[in-house]
């Protein structure tokens, strides 16, 4: 039997037509009796959700199942921690953003909020940006005024151990975070063009690949401050936006060198409590 | 600019006697902001030996403009002065939450608080404590100065500041400095441009070394510069 086919999908077959993978993710946290568990949960397409057991907060691991992400690739993540719970979001493992089609961007957003008396903590592992990657970011986080929140974002430029050096890269990314709806931290990356180049750059990256930036949101922040600057040495540097709000950003040569520093900064910021996926 | 003349009985008001000798005050090193005072994280670099010559010094100040605050600061003093005045509030919100550190926070706070009190106090216009690039956008809407004049003079005076800086610090030759800040002119020229056609959506930087650098120069142990 056969079917009367949309025009469009009559037509010859083009390269740029590559497989679209497309995924969406809802968690959100609430406290109850035992803890913090989970309120609510949707997941869809190339985005699954896995939930190890863990001790205080709940612990969600996004799962790429697409493997990676390319041109026209969109995933879609919601994390909602409710009032007085925990709820920490990584990866299973690094996302990976190959080479797109002339024209095709692959685009992640996240949408985070973090209700009263919660800790929100978005800690993916890095994102490793292939040659040819064209990848568009976007994270916004609502925070009530009392909420702690921890993010992280490490990138790496290529994997230099494998040779790779990416020449030519569009990556976009932007970050807003509000607390009581007004503008709190605000960053925006644009990398675009010939990476290695740029990143060899003394006031870019100094010959890095890899880069990381954090912000940590907790009363006791300032206190942390020179114990977080000790673990990132000279290669990155940290500062209290407010009296409250921490930034940080790093420079590495790698993702190995990158991790010597991140891994012991997020122990520290996590309370021990960094995602089992990060040491695996 | 609107001039309130007192001569004897009669009030004359001279509308746009001249903005560009409004503009050459309001970003002039001798214009009260203490612009002097703020390295913008380069003392830290110039300590460390990466910025040691004209050269280095260059290709620092290229990024910046290209890449980094510079070009940011177009952005934001773009969107201040074609933004309604219930705006201007959220777009100063953001300067401050997109400053990457303790001291660039300051160095735009500041030097914006500064800006406007003696602007309101000359030319009675009402700009208040604003972002440093939010404060002169709303000036120079309020005095109805060229956009596109008040862009580059501003981003000129950014880099010239910096040049000053490294001429004392470098230390470097005045006709060495002069000869880096004539050369940068063109670049100064494209990035005002092109910051007049971008959006707040595109506030973005990959310096990420410049802020970094910005971020250690508070731990510097001895130090002339505020930043």
């Amino acid at each position: 039997m056969t079917r009367e086919l949309p025009s469009l999908l009559k037509r010859a077959a083009t390269p740029l037509d590559q497989p679209r993978a497309i995924g969406g993710a809802f968690v959100s946290s609430k406290c109850g009796a035992a803890g913090s568990a989970i309120d609510g949960l949707r997941q869809s397409g190339a985005l699954k959700l896995l939930f190890p057991r863990s001790r205080r907060a709940v612990e969600a691991v996004l799962i790429n199942t697409a493997g990676g992400i390319t041109g026209g690739d969109r995933f879609d993540i919601q994390a909602h921690a409710g009032a007085g719970s925990q709820l920490t979001l990584t990866t299973q493992a690094a996302e990976r953003a190959y080479g797109a089609q002339i024209g095709q961007t692959g685009k992640i957003r996240a949408r985070l909020r973090a209700d009263k008396d919660s800790t929100l903590r978005w800690l993916p592992q890095e994102t490793i940006l292939y040659q040819d990657a064209a990848l568009c970011r976007r994270l916004r986080a609502d925070l009530a005024p009392s909420a702690r929140f921890l993010m992280v974002e490490p990138v790496l430029f290529g994997r230099r151990a494998m040779g790779e050096d990416p020449t030519r890269l569009q990556f976009i990314d932007r970050i807003d975070v509000r607390r009581d709806g007004k503008p709190l931290y605000r960053d925006g990356t644009n990398l675009i063009g010939n990476a290695a180049t740029l990143l060899d750059r003394p006031a870019i990256g100094g010959g890095a690949r890899a880069m990381a930036s954090l912000l940590w949101c907790a009363p006791e922040a300032g206190g942390k401050l020179d114990v977080v600057r000790n673990i990132i040495g000279k290669s990155g540097g940290a500062s209290m936006l407010c009296a409250d709000v921490m930034v940080a950003r790093l420079l590495a040569e790698d993702g190995f060198m990158l991790r010597r520093s991140l891994l012991p900064l997020l122990d520290l910021l996590t309370e021990t409590s960094l995602p089992q996926s990060w040491r695996l | 600019m609107t001039t309130v003349i007192h001569m004897g009985p009669t009030v004359r008001t001279c509308m746009n006697t001249d903005a560009f000798l409004t503009l050459t005050q309001w970003l002039s090193p001798g214009f009260p902001v203490g612009a002097f005072a703020y390295s913008h994280g380069l003392e830290h670099v110039i300590d460390t030996g990466e910025i040691r010559d004209a050269r280095t010094l260059k290709t620092w100040l290229e990024d910046i403009l290209r890449h980094g605050s510079a070009r940011n600061d177009v952005i934001l003093l773009t969107a201040a002065y074609n933004a309604a005045p219930q705006q201007v509030d959220e777009i100063d919100a953001i300067a401050r939450a997109f400053a990457s550190s303790h001291e660039r926070q300051v160095e735009t706070v500041d030097q914006g608080a500064a800006f406007a009190r003696t602007v309101d106090a000359i030319w009675g216009t009402d700009v208040g404590a604003l972002c440093y690039p939010v404060a002169v956008g709303r000036a120079a809407r309020a005095e109805a100065l060229p956009l596109p004049q008040t862009a580059e003079i501003y981003t000129h005076a950014f880099v010239a500041n910096l040049v000053s800086a490294a001429v004392r610090l470098v230390p470097l030759g005045q006709t060495e400095g002069q000869t880096l800040l004539a050369q940068c002119a063109p670049l100064i020229r494209a990035v005002a441009e092109l910051g007049r056609t971008a959006q707040l959506e595109d506030l973005a930087s990959c310096c990420f070394a410049t802020d970094i650098a910005a971020m250690r120069h508070e731990t510097q142990y001895a130090k002339v510069f505020r930043t």
